[in-house]
């Protein structure tokens, strides 16, 4: 029988993982909104857990790692804007293009400044941040409200989305981007301004989601920190419908698999020392397949999603 | 200065005011366009629209009608010239500048966002805080709509709208932004004829509640009926402007057309045996709701039948279910000999059906591959094009020399890109390939959309030489002038079902339009 | 499909594209040598020199090659149908393990090595037939698919060489060696220059005529180009789709299985440092052609192997490879726009 506080680490453990992915699929919801596919993402985030991470280690602050996570996320997506908005290039490929030069560019000023290329471990980083009283709650208070500051950001970022893109100027007006990037422009919209400003978001939120991969969760840096998650944030976009609501499920499902998948050896102790075990590690990676195959099926995103404005 | 037309200078054939006066709406000076490929659009164009009217421009396709009137909407940026609104010159940098001007315009293609409700896209106009008030957004639909008696309901999707109503919507977001002038592009061309006298009213409901209004048309009877004065362009050049009072059809066919070409006389074909036949045809759209309903048709040999209706009653869906694009879901579809109920596309084309798309750019050619690729897209897969899947290089090049010079398309070279190909070459292209395949059965979709008069006199030719060589050919076209030209016989579509059908002798307008719009 | 002995405005073009390219890379990364304080020119020749400085290095440079080569020679037939295989890794990995496995499977021989190479390709094949697949079938975003079968396959390859296939007598997780005469064949004595490169060149000439001459290349071009038009033709798009996707895995695997038989012997963690990646960059830079691709695959085979020389001469670290990679990419993307306004403005005229 699996223990009551097994269940409890698991769903907080959840949250703590699905931090990253909520973070970067909000920023990831909000460019495909405005027709933005942007597979450079992955290449956002990685900047961003980099430059958090060279910022908090050589400035000794966590904050100034905070805002140059930001930073980093923001001058990705803003080099994909360039490729993508002003030069008017494939989505897709200037995707990869920016993936390619962030991992080069990280890869090799990594090698410059540290000996051996091996980052050290940070002194001390973002870590839980119980709320008063709340954090009292029986269950809820250890799953919920014991997080550290980025999950409660990812949770509150998902209603503000939600807003930003139906209660607002700026997100009908995106939103009409997305699906008419033509016409939105015949009706006086600036779709190169619109389409920058969508992205400044997304690089924050991205930038963010894997800033708090070095500055709060793993405490250092390493250029396969991001592993797949900009590609599952992705999928998350996919699977929840370009919904912020459904977004923060999506989340929640690949969270539960990481944290289930890192997690398994605890929860079946009887299979930890089996070799099965490590197989485990490509468990997050077949879900998010399995779940594209299940959910992701002709489903009708903006409708001028990744589509160059020439090509219309 | 006088205002009665009948007594201005504007008679003359360039307006000779300077347009400071206070009584023009908009008034143009020395408009100059020219596209980055060399079309002069505009050249040195002077016009002068006067408050409160209604003022036809009218000249043929490529006569740069609607690029003069993107100018003052503030889509396009004029070389040359000065645009004078209020008697007071002004820089229209775009459409919302303009909109801020008192100037909205009606595009051909709406500029609504199908996706969005009614509310959504007036909002999306109206909106300049950050925060939408969608309150107020529905309180002035409320109180526009009820003034011009227009009836619609904010929450509906415009994709699910029909056309004449999306039209209403764009009007309606016109009047929302308080503009006074109003620029309608070719307004009928979507519309049926019964459609058009009351879309006619509402013009008049405009003018007398003081809007200014110029409707761009190429239809002489149109400009006729509801316009004050007309201003005819031809070449990008105004050749006069006049009072409607003064004018008639063959005062302004003779303005329009430079060396009046002479409409062909359109013999009827001899029709024989039948060649495709569409039995109860059953078809979903993209969304899967039925959009063609137990339709039943026949297309013999030698004989054009026309396909009349309103755009978005199941014609593209017919086709595309025909030519193997799209899942028929009851029904058949037979060639003389065979079944080709959804067959694959290309069984469908060796055996004989040959299609002129209306989208040409995306479906009909590879606008990025050369012409002598594109002119062997439907032969490359079978000798002698290609032996054991090895092309024949030097074929393709000498088929594709062979249809140039055959149907005299404009290129350079055969490998040219089509891109760099003009629209009625591109159609040419089409054609040339459509028409060198042999079959027996040809689809053409509005095959003369946005051609010149020339280039649509041309292809009409080839159809009906066609049809003399005993082709069969099914018309699709929402140019009812078109239709009753060519067609041998008139079947009207509705709701996905012929609702009507009409030999071109006994041709009844009235019931046609009605039969149009599902009125029987 | 232009006549052969004129060089036509179009191949003008790649060829100037595929240039600039090359030039702003090089400007970016001497900005960089500059800001870390080393000699640019100094560096590119000692980069030169590490890549074709005598017959080793050379030798060295071809074998480097080879891998990238196969790889990118698939991506490039995928990528001119516009399907975006960013998989190549994960399938270059589960070709050499199935290789691998076959090879020792059977034993020594020649037979042994031609059904090595048979079944890595089909493995390579396997792993990209999933995401196409999906993408026909489903609709699924083929990037995201074979981005996520990467993590799978090379996670797979891990485990398989960390349990079932581990080596029993090396310390570290790899597989056991392959029979040493099923190896491929070193061509040139005293170099390891095996016969993988004879194979790897020889595949440019075949996808070159599968890609100009037969109507599989057109309709592969013609749905790249516009798919809408394709179905139009009467041209089978998924299976179109389907084919380019698998055949690109086909040569990833044929490449991974290539890279065990002829260099490393046997499958470990570091058996590829990313050459699905930079077959990527490769095929761009080639921009689709096979003549391109292999060229583009020497520079890029040349900048891996001259780093490393530059690595210990001027204290360059390995990893300025992945950032000429990197710029690599987006220069060549940004290089089309760059000529266009280059053109209007007259300063450049092809």
């Amino acid at each position: 029988m699996i223990e009551w506080a097994v269940l409890i680490g698991l769903a907080a453990a959840t949250l703590r993982v699905a931090a990253p992915l909520l973070l970067a699929s909000l920023g990831e919801t909000i460019a495909e909104r405005g027709g933005l596919l942007n597979l450079g993402i992955q290449g956002a985030m990685l900047l961003g857990a980099f430059s958090a991470f060279i910022g908090a280690y050589f400035t000794g602050s966590l904050w100034i790692g905070l805002v140059s996570a930001i930073v980093g996320g923001v001058l990705a997506t803003l080099l994909f804007g360039v490729l993508v908005v002003s030069l008017d290039l494939d989505h897709v490929v200037s995707g990869l293009a920016i993936n390619l030069l962030a991992s080069g560019l990280t890869l090799y000023f990594t090698r410059v400044l540290f000996t051996g290329g091996v980052s050290p471990y940070l002194g001390e980083l973002f870590g839980p941040l119980p709320i008063p009283i709340l954090s009292q709650i029986p269950v809820l208070g250890e799953v919920l409200f014991s997080q550290t500051g980025f999950v409660y950001l990812g949770l509150i970022s998902v209603p503000l989305v939600y807003m930003l893109l139906t209660k607002t100027t700026f997100g009908i007006r995106l939103r009409a981007i997305g699906e008419d990037p033509v016409t939105a422009s015949y009706l006086g919209i600036n779709v190169v301004k619109m389409r920058y400003a969508a992205l400044f978001a997304e690089g924050m939120l991205a930038g963010l989601a894997g800033g708090l991969l070095t500055i709060s969760m793993f405490n250092t840096f390493d250029t396969r920190i991001v592993a797949a998650r900009g590609f599952v944030a992705v999928s998350i976009v996919i699977l929840g419908r370009w919904n912020p609501w459904g977004v923060l499920a999506g989340s929640l499902l690949f969270g539960f698999t990481e944290a289930l998948s890192l997690r398994i050896g605890i929860i079946f102790p009887e299979l930890s020392g089996a070799s099965t075990i490590q197989l485990f590690a490509l468990l997050p990676y077949l879900v998010a397949l399995v779940a594209l195959v299940a959910g992701g099926r002709r489903v009708r995103g903006p409708a001028s999603l990744g589509k160059r404005i020439g090509k219309q | 200065m006088a205002i009665t037309p009948l007594s201005s200078p504007f008679f003359n054939d360039k307006e000779q005011d300077n347009g400071k006066d206070a009584e023009y709406a908009v008034f143009l000076k020395g408009i100059t366009k020219i596209f980055p490929n060399g079309t002069v659009a505009n050249h040195d164009v002077t016009l002068g629209i006067l408050k409160g009217e209604v003022h036809a421009i009218l000249g043929e396709n490529g006569a740069g009608k609607t690029t003069l009137m993107r100018i003052i909407s503030g889509i396009l940026k004029p070389d040359s010239g000065e645009i004078l609104i209020d008697g007071k010159p002004v820089r229209i940098r775009d459409p919302m500048e303009a909109s801020r001007l008192g100037i909205g315009m009606v595009h051909q293609h709406f500029t609504l966002i199908p996706e969005f409700t009614v509310r959504e896209n007036i909002a999306l106009v109206l909106a300049t805080s950050g925060w939408l008030n969608l309150k107020k957004v529905d309180e002035k639909i409320t109180s526009v709509s009820k003034s011009m008696g227009l009836e619609i309901d904010p929450d509906s999707k415009i994709e699910s709208l029909p056309i004449g109503k999306r039209q209403q919507v764009e009007i309606l977001r016109l009047l929302c932004q308080d503009v006074k002038i109003l620029i309608l592009d070719e307004p009928t061309s979507v519309l049926t004829p019964i459609e058009v006298d009351s879309f006619f009213r509402m013009i008049r409901d405009l003018k007398s509640s003081g809007k200014t209004i110029v409707l761009i048309t190429h239809k002489m009877k149109e400009a006729l009926q509801i316009s004050d004065r007309i201003t005819v362009l031809r070449a990008g050049r105004v050749i006069k402007t006049i009072p409607t009072s003064e004018a008639n059809e063959a005062l302004l066919a003779s303005l329009v057309v430079e060396g009046m070409i002479p409409a062909t006389v359109v013999r009827r074909g001899t029709p024989g045996a039948p060649v495709l036949r569409v039995e109860s045809l059953r078809v979903s759209d993209d969304r899967g709701r039925p959009a063609v309903d137990g339709l039943s048709l026949v297309v013999r040999s030698g004989e054009i039948v026309g396909i009349a209706g309103v755009a978005g009653n199941g014609q593209k869906e017919l086709v595309e279910a025909i030519t193997g694009l799209r899942r028929v879901e009851s029904g058949t579809v037979r060639l003389a000999l065979h079944d080709i109920t959804n067959k694959p596309t290309r069984f469908i084309i060796e055996r004989g059906i040959s299609y002129i798309p209306e989208d040409r750019l995306h479906r009909g050619v590879i606008l990025t591959m050369g012409v002598h690729e594109n002119l062997a897209l439907k032969c490359i897969g079978k000798p002698p094009m290609s032996r054991k899947s090895v092309i024949d290089r030097g074929l393709v090049l000498r088929n594709a020399e062979n249809l140039i010079s055959r149907f005299s398309i404009k290129v350079p070279d055969p490998c040219t890109s089509v891109e760099n190909l003009s629209g009625g070459n591109i159609q040419k292209l089409i054609v040339a390939r459509e028409l060198s395949n042999g079959g027996e059965v040809l689809i053409a979709e509005q095959p003369t959309a946005g051609l010149d008069i020339k280039a649509s006199e041309a292809v009409h030719q080839e159809l009906v030489a066609l049809r003399s060589k005993g082709i069969g050919i099914l018309l699709v076209s929402s140019d009812l002038d078109e239709i009753i030209k060519l067609s041998d016989r008139i079947c009207v579509i509705f709701g996905g079902r012929i609702v009507g059908e009409f030999v071109p002798e006994n041709l009844d307008i009235e019931r046609l339009s009605r039969l149009m719009l599902g009125a029987e | 499909m232009t006549n052969q002995l004129v060089i036509s405005r179009g191949t003008k073009r790649s060829i100037v594209r595929a240039l600039l390219s090359v030039a702003l890379t090089l400007v970016a990364t001497s900005i960089i040598f500059l800001i870390n304080n080393v000699n640019p020119f100094l560096a590119f020749i000692y980069m030169f020199q590490g890549a074709f400085g005598d017959i080793n290095l050379l030798s060295e440079t071809l074998i480097r090659m080879t891998p990238i080569l196969i790889v990118s020679l698939g991506l490039a037939v995928s990528f001119k149908c516009k399907i975006w295989n960013i998989g190549a890794e994960g399938q270059l990995y589960i070709g050499a393990m199935l290789g691998t496995i076959v090879a020792i499977g059977i034993g020594g021989g020649p037979l042994a090595l031609l059904a090595a190479l048979v079944v890595g390709a089909l493995g390579g094949l396997l792993w990209a037939a999933g995401p196409a697949l999906m993408k026909v079938k489903l609709g699924i975003n083929e990037v995201i698919t074979t981005f996520l079968m990467n993590f799978v396959g090379i996670y797979l390859v891990q485990w398989m060489i960390s349990y079932p296939f581990r080596s029993p007598d090396t310390l570290f997780p790899e597989s056991a060696a392959i029979p040493s005469t099923s190896a491929l064949a070193v061509i040139l004595p005293r170099t390891r220059l095996h016969l993988g490169v004879v194979l790897a060149l020889a595949l440019v000439p075949v996808v070159y005529f599968l890609l100009e001459r037969t109507t599989f290349g057109y309709k592969v071009k013609v749905v790249g180009e516009s798919p809408e038009a394709a179905r139009y033709g009467g041209i089978e798009v998924g299976r179109m789709i389907f084919v380019s996707l698998i055949f690109s895995g086909l040569l990833a695997g044929l490449a991974g299985i290539t890279e065990v038989m002829g260099i490393q012997h046997r499958v470990r963690g570091s058996l590829s440092p990313g050459y699905g990646y930079t077959g990527i960059v490769v095929a761009l830079l080639g921009q689709n052609n096979p003549l391109g691709v292999a060229l583009a695959s020497l520079f890029l085979a040349a900048i891996m192997n001259g780093s490393s020389t530059l690595a210990w001469t001027m204290n360059i670290p390995m990893g300025i490879v992945d950032l000429m990679q990197g710029l690599l990419f987006v220069f060549v993307l940004a290089s089309e726009p760059l000529m266009r306004f280059l053109e209007r403005r007259g300063v450049l005229k092809l």
